[in-house]
């Protein structure tokens, strides 16, 4: 039997194009982080935020502008300080004396990609200011609600906490990132191709040659795909077993939500989806496993002082649970 | 106003000269005298303490009140023996020295609790193998596959019948050392520990279809079944 009559199901082609079109366009600028360009690009088919850490200088903040440029649709960015205020992201009530009332002028946070620059510089006061609209897709203030348009998307940056000046934001925020992708440094040949495409001045001319290849409705039609591809009963049961495993785990302080189970099977099926299938396997959860639960468990202090890291604990569950099959 | 005050002060301090004085008389004309009253000693009456000692309410014997239940008297007794055990030289020593062994002991477990030192180096090895988080019923080396698969297709279950071709598949390639089976691999790992670049393809071609048919529920026929059946039994041949 060839595979081909599995292929009939659900239309994918479109969805494929698409993927194609989007990874070639960073993949062109962005060198080496192939995996980091994935989960942005399953990120935005999963309809969910992104939080990129990594040291200055790793092409964090290229990466989420080259995403924002290669989708037809507007693009604020907000670079996050220790004096910025909730007003400077949501916006503002100023009296207009014309019409003696107050009028609402809208933040940054208003567009489709929201670009948050080193998002862990601001306190926690302006933190709590992104907790709705990253979860609700809309605002409120002074009474009034105001809805995001479709798609949003906040792609935000960090250095890791041991850096100055940073603060390690609130479970809750982070709770509302789909993925936090660490961005490691470039491998010794990565690193001699960015040199010399920036020797060449390619690099300049390659960013300001990229064009938007993903039109919004796009966007909302592959989305729709997403969320109707199959999952089989006995995944989601061990999408959420891995997440249940976090609660019981004795290295593990906090354990993850039912968020992030949530979180697990959307990415999940946008993975598949990006490799031709309309329906999941154990391999779509356990490559998102890390990237979903990794920010939102917390270590307890002596496996912390040992070194380990929440991606290992994330690694010793998925070892430890039995694939269904 | 303090010529006034002056005359205040002045009469104030003569009045409290004169009542010094006053007492002074009074206590040069005290006299001390004995007292010469004579005093009658009464004693007990024995025979009335005699009658009272013999009234029970005033016997404090350790008699057991009628009403006690069998558990009180079960602890009256223990405690006595106790009693009686710890008054004796002998065992009173043993018992002490038990008990500070006992106390010792129970500070030791407590530190290495506390430390989280591993316990189990006290305990005697496990007989019984550590069995892996929620091991389901389809253990491969117990299903009797040839019956179970003939019992999917005669209930025409075609999907439940490529699942357990794929499962005897990986039987097969465990007993011939080709991957090493646990239930927590993947089928790609299975895959990737196959190092014969032959029946990587083949069986890749084989998970392809487990997949389709297993997670992705896709529906089958006795037709589509029987060429999914024949790849997997041409594999096996082969592996053998």
């Amino acid at each position: 039997m060839e595979p081909e009559i599995f292929n009939e199901r659900t239309d994918l082609t479109e969805l494929n194009q698409a993927v194609d079109q989007i990874r070639q366009t960073l993949s062109s600028i962005i060198i080496g982080q192939k995996e980091t360009i994935d989960f942005l690009i399953a990120a935005l088919l999963a309809d969910g935020h992104i939080l990129l850490e990594g040291v200055p200088g790793v092409a964090k903040t290229l990466s989420a502008k080259l995403v924002a440029k290669s989708i037809d649709a507007s693009f604020s960015r907000i670079q996050f300080t220790p004096d910025l205020m909730p007003s400077d992201v949501l916006g503002t009530s100023v009296f207009d004396p014309r019409s003696s009332s107050f009028e609402y002028r809208k933040g940054p946070i208003f567009g489709h990609i929201i670009l948050v620059d080193e998002i862990n510089r601001a306190p926690a006061k302006t933190q709590s200011a992104l907790f709705e609209v990253m979860e609700e897709r809309q605002i409120t203030v002074d009474g009034h609600t105001y809805q995001m348009d479709e798609p949003f998307m906040v792609l935000a940056t960090q250095n890791p906490i041991e850096q100055e000046g940073t603060y390690r934001l609130p479970e809750a925020q982070l709770d509302r990132f789909l993925f936090k992708i660490e961005v490691k440094y470039p491998t010794l040949e990565e690193e001699i191709i960015i040199l010399q495409n920036q020797h060449q001045q390619k690099l300049e001319v390659e960013i300001n040659a990229v064009k938007a290849v993903l039109s919004i409705d796009k966007i909302k039609k592959c989305r729709a795909i997403i969320k109707a591809l199959h999952v089989e009963p006995k995944l989601i049961e061990y999408a959420a077993r891995i997440t249940h495993e976090t609660r019981n785990n004795k290295s593990l302080y906090l354990g993850a939500s039912p968020r992030a189970s949530l979180a697990m099977i959307n990415s999940a099926k946008a993975i598949a989806a990006m490799q031709g299938r309309d329906f999941v396997t154990p391999e779509d959860i356990i490559k998102v496993a890390v990237p979903v639960l990794a920010h939102r468990i917390m270590l307890t202090p002596d496996k912390e002082m040992e070194g380990l890291t929440p991606a290992d604990i994330v690694g010793q569950i998925i070892q430890k649970l039995e694939i269904p099959r | 106003m303090r010529l006034l005050l002056f005359i205040f002060l002045f009469f104030g301090m003569l009045q409290v000269q004169a009542n010094v004085e006053k007492q002074d008389s009074v206590a040069q004309k005290t006299v001390v005298r004995l007292d010469t009253t004579k005093v009658d000693l009464r004693g007990f009456d024995k025979s009335k303490l005699e009658a009272h000692s013999k009234e029970t309410d005033f016997i404090y014997d350790d008699v057991p009140a009628p009403n006690l239940s069998f558990w009180d008297r079960f602890w009256r007794w223990f405690w006595r023996l106790i009693g009686q055990a710890l008054s004796n030289k002998v065992s009173g020593g043993l018992i002490k020295y038990l008990a500070i062994i006992a106390l010792v002991g129970l500070v030791v477990f407590i530190v290495l609790k506390i430390i989280g030192a591993d316990l189990k180096i006290f305990s005697r090895k496990s007989q019984i193998v550590e069995v892996p988080y929620n091991e389901s019923d389809d253990n491969i080396h117990e299903i009797n596959f040839n019956e179970e698969i003939e019992k999917a297709i005669g209930n025409a279950n075609y999907r439940l019948a490529v699942r357990l071709l794929y499962l005897r598949t990986l039987k097969k390639l465990s007993d011939k050392d080709l991957i090493h089976w646990l239930p927590e691999k993947t089928n790609q790992t299975y895959i990737s520990e196959i190092n014969d670049s032959d029946k990587k393809k083949e069986f890749s071609k084989l998970t392809h279809q487990f997949e389709y048919v297993w997670y992705g529920e896709f529906f089958i026929d006795k037709e589509n079944f029987n060429a999914i059946k024949d790849t997997f039994e041409r594999f096996n041949l082969h592996s053998s």
